[in-house]
């Protein structure tokens, strides 16, 4: 019974922490297979969320209540999505090397965005509401009912998110951008306007991410950075542009992670998922479910 | 020469990458329900011409009218919507999608959709190796497969004029056959072609009149009704002395 027991609690907190990661890291994904670069102010994007809701609806803040937290965490994200991609990615597009470019724009766009934040918000810990409060046991395992909405509602929204994709008008034509930016613009499709859809989807994936996190987690300015670090290393390990493959990696990097921490202790933890990450792409370069080339 | 009638009339255009014109004030026009051919070496300038028409590079100068109304300045999904569509060089489309997914986003412009049943019957009765290949991903597509799937793709998208560049660029003769029978059975539905070629047989089977391009300029005009044949063009252009070719 032991076994069993530590086995759930294994699982189950594997699960939690592979919902948060399967969030963050699609919109990451998503960004990087439409546009080609990697957005470092995701995990800012993430800390944004948290704090605006925190703003809106805790009793720190305006009061307002949850669901008007969530209302203006939404519109402010997609704003902010908008914003970044604006500023910072948009001038570069006719650039070749807008890789690297957008690697040290975006990175300074994390880096005033979270001085911002430590400016409006200040140092002080803070936390969210839970949306929903108390416990629940999952197979022979007690955690909160705000972690069990994250694995409900993760699988909810990333199904979403592969409908629209796959399903939509305007998500067919972000996979066709991603694919062959040219051939897309020939067959008339506003490449531009559908990478300011992109980010603002992206944008829209971290906050939400972030007020599912605020509530187990304490808000700093450095909220997101981890998740980022972590989202990253997801999107690598399950293969660049595949959107499938990260979400299945997310997940396998939470129960690897919930084992190896439960085994040999928080502490050694990270180094041993970069160790992992490492062989992993020593073998299969191109991640999990990757392509060979892009 | 210069009329509203034309289906597309270029005046003095100039276009070219960084700091190097490639086009030095071309000047062209294609007739209502006219073939025209683009014929020169590689290299100077009629894949540029086309981009510069359906302004994936954008212009220095000059005019673009289509259907009577200057183009130049629209962004290129525009161009689309109105329906100057562009069929680009060895396109590669979209490597992970099918071919009836390919098509099915290709009628992406509200007017390309309002048409979009009509012209993917038409596509597949026009290709039947596609409808064959339905759910097969672009990048496992032949050559000529690639080719058919670039030309329907340009149908999908309603078009009013089609531009083509080069569409039997490495294929074999029989395939370049059956490709010049598909292009003659769309400009027969009225629509005018602007075709930019290499292969001058090819090109002689399908257009009423040709543009030579040297040096980024049109360096001459041909009537069919001249009867040109092959070699006095290959003189022409390729000839002793006509150009300095350094």
């Amino acid at each position: 019974m032991i076994m069993v027991d530590m086995l759930s609690a294994i699982l189950v907190s594997g699960i939690v922490l592979g919902s948060g990661y399967a969030l963050m890291a699609s919109g990451l994904s998503l960004v990087w297979t439409t546009l080609g670069i990697f957005n470092f102010a995701h995990g800012v994007l993430m800390t944004l969320g948290a704090y605006v809701a925190w703003t809106i609806s805790s009793g720190g803040g305006l009061g307002l209540g949850l669901a008007a937290g969530v209302a203006v965490t939404v519109a402010a994200l997609i704003g902010a999505g908008i914003l970044i991609e604006r500023v910072v990615v948009r001038p570069f597009y006719d650039h070749r090397d807008i890789l690297l470019i957008t690697v040290m724009t975006t990175l300074a766009a994390m880096i005033f965005l979270q001085n911002g934040i430590q400016l409006i918000w200040g140092a002080r810990l803070k936390q969210l509401a839970p949306i929903v409060p108390g416990t629940v046991q999952l197979w022979r395992t007690t955690i909160s009912a705000q972690e069990t909405l994250m694995i409900v509602l993760a699988p909810i929204v990333l199904a979403a998110l592969w409908l629209f994709l796959s399903r939509s008008r305007i998500g067919r034509g972000i996979k066709a951008v991603g694919q062959n930016a040219d051939a897309a613009r020939l067959i008339g499709i506003d490449v531009s306007r559908l990478f300011i859809i992109t980010f603002a989807l992206s944008a829209l994936l971290a906050g939400l991410t972030g007020v599912l996190l605020g509530s187990v987690r304490l808000l700093t300015p450095e909220f997101g950075s981890e998740p980022l670090v972590k989202a990253l290393i997801i999107v690598i390990f399950g293969g660049l542009g595949s959107l499938g493959g990260t979400i299945a990696a997310a997940y396998l990097l939470g129960i690897i992670e919930a084992t190896l921490t439960f085994f040999i202790g928080i502490y050694w933890t990270p180094s041993m998922i970069f160790l992992l990450l490492i062989v992993v792409l020593l073998f299969r370069p191109q991640g999990l479910l990757g392509k060979v080339v892009r | 020469m210069s009329n509203n009638q034309n289906a597309l009339q270029i005046v003095d255009l100039r276009a070219g990458y960084d700091a190097s014109d490639v086009l030095h004030g071309m000047n062209l026009y294609v007739g209502a329900n006219e073939r025209v051919g683009l014929f020169g070496p590689n290299g100077h300038g009629k894949t540029t011409l086309l981009n510069t028409i359906s302004h994936v590079i954008k212009p220095r100068a000059g005019r673009v009218c289509f259907m009577g109304e200057a183009i130049d300045g629209l962004a290129p999904q525009k161009i689309v919507a109105r329906g100057l569509v562009h069929v680009p060089q060895a396109n590669r489309l979209f490597p992970d999608m099918q071919i009836m997914e390919t098509l099915e986003l290709s009628a992406f412009t509200p007017r390309a959709r309002a048409e979009m049943k009509a012209n993917l019957d038409y596509v597949l009765e026009l290709f039947p190796r596609l409808a064959e290949r339905r759910r097969q991903q672009c990048k496992t597509l032949s050559g000529g497969e690639r080719q058919m799937l670039s030309i329907g793709v340009g149908l999908m998208c309603a078009p009013r004029m089609l531009m083509l560049d080069e569409p039997t660029l490495g294929l074999s003769p029989k395939l370049k056959d059956e490709l010049a029978e598909a292009i003659a059975e769309i400009s027969s539905r009225g629509i005018p072609l602007l075709l930019v070629e290499q292969d001058i047989a090819f090109i002689l089977s399908l257009v009423d009149r040709m543009y030579l391009v040297d040096h980024g300029e049109i360096s001459r005009e041909i009537n069919r009704s001249a009867e040109v044949d092959h070699q006095e063009i290959m003189d022409m252009y390729f000839g002793s002395g006509a150009h300095d070719h350094g």
